[in-house]
Parts: structure tokens; C-alpha cells; sequence
């Protein structure tokens, strides 16, 4: 059996709740989410990009935690594209989730709240959204995959489908 | 990483004893239910950081079999047990008295079994947490959800998350006479039910 190089970079990066990842190709980013957003940031020609799992719709001034709250999230993966060259104008957006779970009757209908907190932040930070899937009351599986651009979700027990 | 609740040590043993103690009436009433098959254990009560938390509890992104009891108030939380398919159907048959179903859809018997078992350890841990904190807690009837594990403790989370980058989790393991069950309870009480517990527990003789 061949064992890979120690200083192999990770091929799979499992974003958590409130946790941002930098990825390039070849890599992949995915997480599981609920009433949460997976959103990705990239640069197709440069093949690199960042993904953010968004807890909450709004920080209320907790600077503790950028990555758990959309309007401070999306600036945060903003600052972190910068570091790499990458400015607003470059990059794209797709976004996955925001279920409102629990027959839709879950505390505050959080995934709601969610979506829109994350098109506010993005239309301020003048990013476009190239492909979303959200709503619904079903979890989604979500891969961001670094070397195509492509958002594959799965929603539990149904087909994986490609934005 | 993880830690013991952020309460200090006091407030970690009172929590401990609360949630065993009600884990001994969760286990009688399961006890009862399952003909003397099946009791339950306090596995622990911890605190985990958000971003852990699928993978402190080994829900990854498995499909489980669940059912949701959702108290909704302030001073509230989700109870969540968890099975994989196989464990799921199996319990569902043994309450039945008959073989596993093998249809990729559950019939309504076998979700009638999952969410009375729910509905039985639920209202056994409600009922402790009622007597601690003198409170009329009314849970919501149990459902039946088949989803991944991490999206329902994502959105059981959610009230936690509103004031907090922890989560607290009691959980409790399921054992078949002396062989471990991969089955699993996963409590998540409100920010406004942990300080309800807190202040029963400090008050407390």
C-alpha cells in the first residue's frame, strides 16, 4: 500500500459550525449543515476560494467568532481572499442551506433569517451570487470543490446535484 | 476542544447528579417499555465548541433514524435520539414482536414504535428537570426525522449558539443486557433551562 507524503496537503477539509476554511485545488471543502449557510468564495481562475459555515444571521457587535455570523463572516473570508490577492471584484459566490428544520416550526425560523442575512452581506460587499439551494426543511451535505468551482449538495436520501 | 461545564466543578456535579439521577428513571421507564431489554447510561454531560461538535459526536455525515422532542420555550431544549438504520429497525421489530422491515420506507407501525420510545425516555429526563427547576415544561408531541445527524444537532444548537460558541450535551448510551448499543441520546438544553438548572442546583439544600 502506498502511503501518501507527510506534507501532503489535506485533500478534504470538513468546515464546522462558525469555522472558515481556505482551500485551492486540489482540495475540497464541505460541511453538513441544517438552518446553517455554506458559503463559498472563489476565484475560478486562480482556483482558489474560502467557505464559511454561518451560524447566525447577526453578530450585535461579538467580534468573538467572525465566521459564526453572516455579517460578520463575509467580510472575514473577504480580508482572507485579500491576503492571496484576491479582491471583491474577482470572486463569485455560491451559497447552500438555511433549512428551517423540525416540520419548519424551529426556534425563530433561523434559516430564513439565515439566507437573507447572507445576500445582505454579500450585495454590501458587491459579490455575485452565482448559484444558491435554500430553504426547505431537509439537511444538506455540501462539497465545494476547488479545482471546478463546483457546489455539489445532497439533501438526505435524495440525488446529489451539481450548481 | 473540549471541557466539563463551564459552571466550575460544583456546578458540574450537580449536573452530573441531576442527569444521572434522571437517567436512572429514563432507564426504568425503558426498562418497562422494552420487556427489561434495554436500559440507558449517563454517558456524559460536556461542553463542546461549535465547530466540534459533529465530529465530538460522531455524527459526521451519516444518514441516523431520529426522533425529536422539542421543548419550546425560553427555559427549553431538543431531545434528539439517534440510530442508524439498522439499529433503528431492529428496536422498531423488537417492540413489535416481529421481523426488521426491509422497505426502504419506515411504515407507519415502525415510526409509531421509535417515537413512543422517544416519547418515554423524553418525558422521563422532562419530568427530573421539572422537579429540579419547578416549571411546567410541556414538550412538543415526538416526530420522526430521517436526516443527517449533524443538520438536526445543528438546528437543536441553535438557541445555545444565539449567546454562546459552546454547547452544552448531555448523552446517554443504550445497552442490550451487558452489550453496548449504537444507539444514542443526544440532550441540548437552552441557555435559559441551563440557568433555570443552575439556580434549582445552587438552591438546593
Amino acid at each position: 500500500m502506498n502511503t501518501p507524503p507527510t506534507n501532503a496537503p489535506v485533500r478534504e477539509i470538513l468546515v464546522g459550525m462558525g469555522h472558515i476554511a481556505a482551500g485551492q485545488a486540489p482540495q475540497r471543502m464541505k460541511a453538513i449543515l441544517g438552518s446553517c449557510i455554506g458559503l463559498a468564495l472563489y476565484n475560478m481562475e486562480r482556483k482558489k476560494g474560502v467557505m464559511g459555515h454561518i451560524v447566525l444571521p447577526e453578530s450585535a457587535g461579538r467580534e468573538a467568532a467572525p465566521g459564526k455570523f453572516a455579517d460578520t463572516a463575509v467580510p472575514r473570508m473577504l480580508a482572507m481572499l485579500k491576503e492571496h490577492g484576491l479582491a471583491p471584484a474577482a470572486l463569485v459566490a455560491k451559497l447552500a442551506g438555511g433549512a428551517n428544520m423540525f416540520n419548519g416550526s424551529g426556534p425563530l425560523r433561523i434559516g430564513d433569517a439565515n439566507a437573507t442575512a447572507v445576500a445582505d452581506a454579500l450585495k454590501r460587499a458587491g459579490i455575485r451570487i452565482a448559484a444558491q439551494d435554500l430553504g426547505g426543511t431537509r439537511g444538506r451535505r455540501v462539497e465545494f470543490d476547488c479545482a471546478t468551482g463546483n457546489l455539489t449538495i445532497q439533501c438526505a436520501g435524495g440525488p446529489a446535484r451539481t450548481l | 476542544m473540549n471541557k466539563q461545564y463551564d459552571g466550575g466543578d460544583e456546578m458540574q456535579s450537580a449536573l452530573d447528579e441531576l442527569f444521572a439521577s434522571a437517567t436512572h428513571e429514563a432507564s426504568a421507564a425503558m426498562c418497562r417499555w422494552t420487556n427489561g431489554l434495554i436500559t440507558v447510561t449517563l454517558d456524559q454531560v460536556r461542553e463542546i465548541a461549535l465547530e466540534e461538535v459533529g465530529e465530538e459526536l460522531h455524527v459526521g455525515d451519516e444518514l441516523f433514524t431520529m426522533v425529536v422532542l422539542t421543548i419550546g420555550s425560553e427555559v427549553g431544549g431538543n431531545l434528539i435520539l439517534l440510530f442508524d438504520e439498522f439499529n433503528g429497525r431492529q428496536l422498531a421489530a423488537s417492540l413489535l414482536k416481529r421481523e426488521p422491515g426491509t422497505e426502504l420506507e419506515w411504515s407507519e407501525l415502525e415510526q409509531s414504535a421509535l417515537t413512543e420510545t422517544g416519547n418515554i425516555l423524553g418525558c422521563a429526563y422532562i419530568n427530573a428537570i421539572t422537579r429540579l427547576i419547578g416549571a411546567d415544561l410541556m414538550p412538543s408531541a415526538p416526530y420522526f426525522i430521517q436526516d443527517y445527524g449533524a443538520s438536526v444537532i445543528e438546528q437543536a444548537a441553535m438557541t445555545q449558539a444565539l449567546t454562546s460558541d459552546r454547547l452544552l450535551v448531555c448523552q446517554i448510551g443504550f445497552r442490550r443486557k451487558e452489550q453496548q448499543l449504537d444507539w444514542r441520546m443526544v440532550f441540548v438544553p437552552t441557555r435559559g433551562m441551563q440557568e433555570a438548572m443552575h439556580r434549582s442546583l445552587l438552591a438546593a439544600p
